[in-house]
């Protein structure tokens, strides 16, 4: 691979992390976390974050990416003729991308239907429905119906007959789909200007790129230097961090003679054992392995440990130059407790590096996935290093180095500015980092149950019972967005626990830290190591009963987490009572006047 | 005195407040996380969805919402009281030269001490020379200001005015806020004028009623 190459690679690499993990889901954080507000202006701020777009414009720009994307998905199907594994993986894909859409958009139309009222023939087509859970219940039925005809009829003439089906129907009911949905959001536009929103998401952008313009602030007595550098120090560690957390498993493309790799040659697909193994390729071209992390480094999980060693720093660096008996003794608390749960999050990890017998962090993915998840053999270590990391964010319950009620704002209550933004960037950026690299190490990183590297084996004992092979590039896309998925879950259970749980006072932050939690994690490395013994010395009979019982967190995932889907859609879909409240009673007086000229409320 | 009241403490009458249970589950604290989670959690979702779907009305966001009492702000403006007091103006006299002849009475009267005034003599020759003096500079730090109106009130000019109409902007910093002599005059009262109603009768004027250094001979 030439020097152009790598570095083009790596920077695409850096750019899909940063931009698709911190910045986004960061962004998406805030939203939530002002979702939760009770102050007036959070609750109004993201609604009136708007730009408004002329009526045509919106239109287009609804319209037109759903034009190109039935087209793209016809195109694909006009245009390029696929055979074997690739024509199987299409057909499996359209066909429940197309019942996916399809579904999903007769909610929607469902939602707005009742929202407004029904006011034509198709309204009340859509309204007879009734429970707009039962387009749910259809849908799912029919992904089933799909799923398991494919897998039953699998080799048979009749499974050939549906596959081709699927192959050329998949992508006209999506591009339908897609078109119809796009065209029913276009008409909706009614006045001549559109509201541009992204539900309340410009809000967050507008905060940030607010504190750039605003007011650059440095204490008279504090130390200027130190001052500025500070919020780099820490915003620093918690970017780079990302680097090696690998986001996907490896790609594998074709390389031309000279061994540099060919972009353009995806293979198309790759077999189960083994990385990137050659014997797919035609006689004389070999395989290109692209790791999908940023750094790949051999060090891995020590590399982490050294830069969130180095948080602490930024944090008390800021606490030091600001002149300001506050800042400093929450620099001084963030220090301790950032020392003090750091001994705590190597320890946890003690356990998880001797199962796994590696420290690089694709190894450990690796592993887990030929075995079990990493919350099956260290469910405790999990749950301490959880609580560590939250530790090391300095988030709620562990804000103590900025507890308002006490230090003001602790460490930086002297900033302004894009500088204190930056320190809270730095926290937000943390809470995706920590929960990418817990899913990394407990939960199995872009691993999927039963989804090998080339395709889905559902295997009960040594029967496989279920098998679909799938292009390699589904397989590596399934994996980025299981991981992508997981990730964001882990953020959200975060800000759970931040709108939850009340600060501890710092005794009882040193006491958990200390007296809990490092000898818990004491004891969770020596009872590894006492069980890995025990399974080393059991012989065979110990073995095979392990991987019985890793076949058995597969099953549990799968199951438990299909149902978890289905239990929280049709949680989501369950029809409420719509109430209109007047709060104000300017709204009241509106209301008894019949409503205004752009409110009309029955009198 | 005597009564029928045992000695020690007095006892407590009325209903016990039930103590919270302190069993195995509340005390190793992971099970009580685990429900407030789930409580937090069940709100949350289901608050957002039926937003999301327009199940429920948001009340906060209704009291506020088009047609009721909502002022787009940039776009829409309220307006202000016929005597609001506004960001401050200099007035000019017919020449464009400003009124004020630095004398210094709204920089005494000012509570928050937020102006400063330089005030120099006319050139020799200038007819008004030794008669009255003009601010060299005249500073307005209109974030100490508290918009009280005595500058106003204090000056024997009319030379100050808070009619513009102007509410203080919001600035990056905090340089922004001092306005100096050039800013204040650039502002516009709300008739749109920079001048005054009240005519200035020059010295040399046929409508100037006081007495001048040639009537007085001195």
């Amino acid at each position: 691979m030439t020097l152009g190459t790598l570095f083009l690679l790596s920077l695409a690499k850096a750019f899909t992390v940063v931009v698709a993990l911190s910045l986004n889901i960061a962004g998406l954080l805030t939203w939530v976390d002002r979702r939760q507000g009770a102050i007036l202006q959070d609750r109004v701020g993201p609604e009136r974050a708007v730009v408004w777009i002329p009526k045509r414009i919106a239109q287009g720009a609804v319209a037109g990416p759903a034009v190109l994307v039935a087209g793209g998905a016809l195109a694909l199907f006009f245009f390029s003729d696929a055979e074997g594994v690739t024509r199987t993986t299409r057909a499996v894909l359209f066909s429940h991308l197309a019942v996916f859409v399809t579904w999903f958009t007769a909610l929607v139309i469902a939602g707005r239907i009742k929202m407004r009222g029904v006011k034509n023939s198709f309204d009340r087509f859509i309204a007879s429905v009734g429970d707009p859970r039962r387009i749910f219940y259809v849908g799912l039925i029919i992904h089933a119906a799909i799923f398991l005809s494919l897998g039953v009829l699998k080799g048979t003439p009749a499974g050939e007959t549906l596959r081709d089906f699927l192959y050329g129907a998949g992508p006209f009911v999506f591009a339908f789909s897609v078109l119809f949905g796009a065209g029913y959001a276009a008409q909706r536009f009614r006045h001549e200007r559109a509201g541009f929103r992204l539900i309340g998401l410009l809000h967050p952008a507008a905060d940030g790129l607010k504190t750039i313009f605003k007011e650059d602030f440095i204490p008279p007595g504090g130390d200027g230097f130190l001052h500025k550098l500070a919020p780099f120090v820490s915003f620093f560690p918690v970017l780079v961090l990302l680097g090696v957390v690998p986001f996907g498993d490896t790609l594998c493309f074709g390389s031309d003679e000279q061994g540099k790799i060919m972009l353009s040659k995806l293979l198309a697909t790759v077999p189960r054992d083994g990385i990137c193994p050659t014997s797919t390729l035609d006689a004389g071209s070999a395989v290109h392995a692209v790791r999908l992390q940023v750094l790949d480094f051999n060090v891995g999980i020590l590399y982490f440990f050294a830069m969130a060693g180095t948080g602490v720093v930024g944090a008390a660096l800021a606490g030091w130059a600001s002149n300001n008996k506050y800042s400093l003794l929450g620099g001084l608390r963030a220090a301790s407790q950032m020392i003090s749960y750091e001994v705590t999050l190597g320890l946890t990890l003690v356990g998880a590096l001797m199962i796994y017998g590696t420290i690089r962090v694709d190894e450990m993915v690796r592993w887990q996935a030929e075995n079990t998840w990493g919350i099956f053999v260290q469910p405790l270590a999990f749950f301490l290093f959880f609580a560590a990391a939250i530790a090391e964010t300095k988030r709620i319950p562990f804000d103590i180095p900025e507890g308002e009620s006490e230090i003001v704002a602790g460490y930086f209550t002297e900033y302004s500015g894009m500088k204190f933004a930056m320190f809270f960037f730095s926290e937000y950026v943390a809470v995706v980092t920590l929960a990418a690299l817990t899913t990394a190490v407990f939960l199995g990183g872009w691993h999927l149950p039963f989804l090998e590297r080339d395709g889905l084996h559902i295997a009960f004992g040594d029967k496989e019972i279920y098998a679909q092979p799938l292009s390699h590039g589904a397989v590596i896309l399934f994996g980025v967005l299981a991981f992508v998925g997981k990730t964001v879950a882990l953020c959200i259970l975060q800000l759970f626990i931040r709108w939850t749980l009340p600060r501890f006072r710092y005794d009882q932050l040193m006491k958990l830290g200390w007296r809990k939690i490092l000898p818990a994690s004491l004891v969770n490395v020596l009872a590894t190591g006492l069980v890995i013994l025990a399974i080393q010395s059991g012989g065979p009979a110990v073995q095979s009963l392990m991987a019985g019982a890793a076949q058995v967190t597969q099953w549990v995932i799968a199951i438990g987490g299909i149902v978890l889907m289905v239990w929280f859609v049709r949680f989501l879909l369950k029809p409420a009572e719509h109430r209109r409240v007047l709060a104000s009673s300017s709204a009241q007086y509106a209301a008894s006047m019949g409503g205004t000229r752009t409110a009309r409320m029955g009198a | 005195m005597l009564t029928n009241q045992p000695l020690g403490p007095k006892k407590v009458v009325g209903t016990p407040i039930p103590r919270p249970d302190r069993n195995a589950s509340v005390q190793t604290y992971i099970p009580e996380i685990a429900k407030g989670l789930a409580m937090t959690m069940a709100h949350f979702f289901k608050n957002t969805k039926e937003m999301a779907l327009g199940q429920r009305n948001d009340p906060t966001i209704e009291s506020i919402s088009d047609g009721i009492n909502c002022v787009s702000y940039p776009e829409q403006r309220r307006p202000y009281a016929e005597r609001f007091r506004g960001v401050h103006r200099l007035t000019h006299r017919a020449d464009g030269s400003p009124r004020c002849v630095a004398c210094l009475c709204c920089s005494t009267a000012c509570p928050a001490q937020c102006i400063h005034i330089e005030p120099a003599e006319y050139p020799v020759g200038d007819s008004r020379r030794g008669y009255e003096r003009f601010p060299a500079r005249f500073v307005i730090d209109e974030l100490r200001c508290v918009f009280c109106g005595f500058c106003v009130e204090a000056c024997p000019c009319d030379a100050i005015r808070m009619d513009t109409g102007i509410h203080a902007a919001p600035y990056d910093s905090r340089e922004q806020f001092i306005f100096e002599k050039d800013l204040l005059m650039s502002f516009k009262g709300r008739d749109g004028s920079q001048l005054s109603e009240n005519p200035r009768h020059e010295p040399g004027d046929p409508t100037y009623p006081g007495v001048t250094r040639e009537h007085g001979g001195h």
